[in-house]
């Protein structure tokens, strides 16, 4: 009885609920993701075929809804053969998609979830500075990819890809730090209790959180930012060498690039896991206010999903220049409210 | 190229292989099998992002129509030559049917001229909303997509309703048309042009007012008055190059003459503004059907065959029409038993009517026998696929959908 007790425990304390295995693989991780991923695919083509006038998917499942349409997706994906083009360079064009996917969850492991000090995943002191740096390596394999793909329309593609990167990095890295501005600390357990009072930063600076909204539509090639990978001119941008589970884990790419930023902005701008106070406890200290987490980003996601039925695309030249002139002076402006309402004490 | 890469004492990198090129200057290949750009390919030159050199590349879906129609029966050419253009059937047929009916001499009843009016503008608004349907999703516009082709089914229904086929109608025949409508007809018309006119107001403010969409339109593609008719534009996209020139207006046939519509015409140019002259010439078809259907309602149960091939009509038929039995789509429609062995007097005969994407013209020659000795086809898609080899160069790649789908393509017309 001890012994399996002590497994019991040790399965738990140790393995699901170690902080950076908890985070980087159940929530908000790959689990998480992925369940999100079914939910919020479910509600972009549900929205949008109610916007539109359709029933959208519903022969998998009509009984909910068509609600796990991913599922079957998702298998045929995995299931598809894969081909392999003669004219590719085989070793990053099989590696990127899943270190880009490895990166693009990374971040994950430097947000803490919740105050209890036991569950971080690791010192928090800098823990926004190092959440935002993390999440800039992963659209450099979206470049290699297309480079390693030996496509035209690839190529095309990555390059805009890197023209939309350098634009949106900086927006959402200075959007982000408008708020260590505010709060004079990187520390984003520190962030979350500031705005345990009710007063979210997003509210506080509404122009950095929408500068940093918008940025993260450009870097996941969201509407009206769906520039990369612009079907009508480049097939499929970066990805149009790939296929079977590979294509669909460049799908998923995106999806989890705008989760963990969903998260990020969760925490920074929409409260975390206020007005909800972590007591110790496995339960109450970290499953509850990651679970708080997930679902505040969802609704973000929610709402990114949404533009797809109002918007077109932008062209790349009309992207970068909304972004180098219009949200870089914005961030800028953003990052000047923040000086001034902790100069003047607001928070 | 590769070899010289490889020869030297640069290692060879399988993948990594780069090819020299004289000129600054890359080749696209938008096309034939690629998700914008219908069954034609466009050679793109590119320097940069930017445009240098646009080569429109046709005839992927040539099917050799002009020479089939040789071989077959005057009547049987009608299904053949709607294949150009299933969407717009009757505009598309119909300068066939004018041309054979001057050299037949028959003259089509004034019943038969309004319900070929009236096809013609269902056909005309069907067309328009599938292109803007396309236009849409070329610009990630998936909403219009889905409106348009969801709205256009009303007016495909309305089609059916009137001749028992959806898209392929063969409705306008030698001296008349195939069938007359059922008596629910003018209601069902008038409920379809009232709720497009409120959608077309939808359409506005989701699309072509629609912040994102104006900025990627205007002033893309502009098309000058000059240029426009030196390159033989027609339809739409001339009007909407501020030059009013449209068949209907000009050589007004069938009942085009007797009702009262405008030509929409804009001075832009640009590729909103052929977006614009879309919608306003659906405005203006919702005014001809609903005039050609007043004018239907107040003439109930007149002849719409020419009195030549109707006294041959069966007895079905006959009846059918003099309301002997009621109306409705359980009755096949046969031809009249004259057209089968139809011999057209020798002669030349030349047509054309307004299509929904332009001037549409037919010439036709017969020695008086049972099939045509020629018959020349100049569709509008034809006319105006010129233009992206002059409008196009100095604009993005990604300009290339937003002119494109502008000009509503539809390569199955003009590859023939």
């Amino acid at each position: 009885m001890n012994v399996w007790y002590l497994i019991y425990r040790v399965i738990i304390d140790d393995i699901i609920f170690y902080p950076p295995i908890y985070q980087f693989l159940i929530i908000p991780g790959l689990i998480a993701a992925l369940i999100v991923a079914l939910i919020i695919i479910w509600f972009e083509r549900k929205a949008a075929a109610f916007v539109q006038m359709r029933y959208g998917p519903r022969e998998i499942a009509p009984k909910i809804g068509g609600a796990i349409q991913l599922v079957a997706d998702l298998t045929r994906y995995a299931l598809q053969e894969i081909i392999i083009p003669e004219t590719v360079d085989v070793l990053p064009y099989l590696l990127s998609p899943i270190i880009m996917i490895i990166l693009a969850l990374l971040p994950l492991e430097a947000v803490p979830i919740t105050s209890i000090r036991t569950y971080y995943p690791i010192p928090p002191d800098y823990s926004l500075l190092i959440a935002v740096a993390l999440s800039t390596l992963s659209p450099l394999f979206i470049i290699i990819m297309s480079w390693a793909s030996n496509n035209k329309f690839a190529v095309v593609g990555g390059v805009r890809e890197s023209f939309i990167i350098t634009a949106y990095e900086l927006i959402a890295v200075l959007g982000f730090l408008s708020v260590a501005a505010m709060t004079q600390s990187f520390n984003l357990v520190q962030i979350v209790n500031l705005q345990m009072s009710g007063k979210w930063f997003g509210l506080l600076n509404p122009i950095a959180l929408l500068v940093v909204f918008i940025a993260v539509l450009m870097s996941t090639s969201g509407f009206p930012f769906e520039i990369p990978d612009s079907e009508s001119e480049l097939v499929a941008g970066p990805y149009t060498e790939y296929t079977g589970l590979l294509y669909g884990l460049n799908m998923g790419g995106a999806y989890i690039k705008r989760w963990v930023f969903s998260i990020l902005i969760t925490i920074v701008f929409l409260g975390g896991w206020a007005p909800y106070r972590p007591t110790p406890g496995i339960i109450t200290g970290y499953f509850i206010p990651s679970l708080i987490i997930s679902i505040k980003a969802l609704i973000v996601m929610a709402i990114m999903s949404f533009l797809r039925s109002v918007y077109g695309r932008y062209r790349v030249d009309q992207a970068l220049g909304i972004a180098w002139e219009i949200l870089i002076p914005l961030t800028l402006v953003a990052f000047g409210l923040g000086l001034a309402e902790a100069y003047f004490g607001i928070i | 190229m590769a070899s010289n890469i490889s020869s030297g004492s640069v290692p060879h990198l399988p993948g990594m292989e780069v090819t020299e090129l004289s000129k600054n200057t890359y080749e696209v290949y938008i096309g034939p099998a690629h998700p914008g750009s219908g069954h034609m390919r466009i050679i793109v030159e590119v320097d940069g992002d930017v445009m240098v050199r646009v080569d429109p590349d046709i005839g992927f879906v040539h099917r050799t129509m002009e020479k089939l129609a040789e071989g077959r029966d005057w009547i049987k050419n009608i299904p053949l030559f709607e294949r150009m253009a299933i969407l717009d059937a009757c505009n598309i047929t119909l300068p066939y049917v004018e041309a054979v009916e001057r050299l037949l001499g028959t003259e089509p009843p004034d019943r038969a001229r309004y319900l070929r009016t009236l096809l013609c503008e269902i056909n005309r608004i069907a067309s328009h909303l599938y292109g803007m349907g396309i236009f849409g999703v070329f610009l990630g516009h998936s909403t219009l997509y889905m409106w348009a082709f969801g709205d256009r089914e009303v007016f495909i229904d309305l089609a059916e309703q009137m001749t028992g086929a959806r898209l392929t109608h063969s409705y306008p025949v030698f001296g008349g048309v195939r069938r007359d409508i059922p008596d629910d007809f003018p209601e069902n018309a008038r409920k379809a042009t009232k709720y497009m006119r409120n959608r077309l107001n939808e359409y506005a403010k989701i699309f072509l007012n629609n912040p994102n969409i104006r900025s990627r339109l205007e002033n893309v593609g502009i098309m000058s008055k000059n240029l426009a008719t030196e390159l033989g534009i027609v339809g739409p996209n001339l009007r909407a190059s501020g030059v009013r020139y449209d068949v209907r207006l000009n050589e007004p046939y069938e009942a085009y003459g007797d009702v009262e519509f405008e030509i929409p015409v804009f001075e832009e140019g640009d590729s909103l503004a052929r977006a614009w002259a879309r919608v306003e010439e659906i405005r203006q078809s919702l005014n001809i059907i609903e005039q050609a259907v007043d004018w239907l309602e107040k003439h109930p149960r007149e002849n719409f065959m020419h009195e030549k091939f109707w006294k041959t009509a069966p007895k079905l038929y006959k009846d059918v029409f003099s309301g002997q039995i009621d109306y409705a789509g359980k009755y096949r429609v046969k031809l009249m038993p004259l057209f089968a062995s139809l011999k057209v007097p020798p002669g030349k005969a030349f047509a054309r009517v307004e299509a929904g994407r332009g001037e549409m013209v037919y010439y036709v020659e017969s020695d008086g026998e049972d099939v045509p000795y020629r018959v020349r086809v100049v569709s509008p898609s034809f006319r105006n696929v010129i233009a992206f080899k002059y409008l196009m160069p100095g604009h993005r790649l990604m300009d290339l959908p937003a002119i494109y789908g502008s000009f509503d393509y539809f390569p199955p017309e003009w590859d023939r």
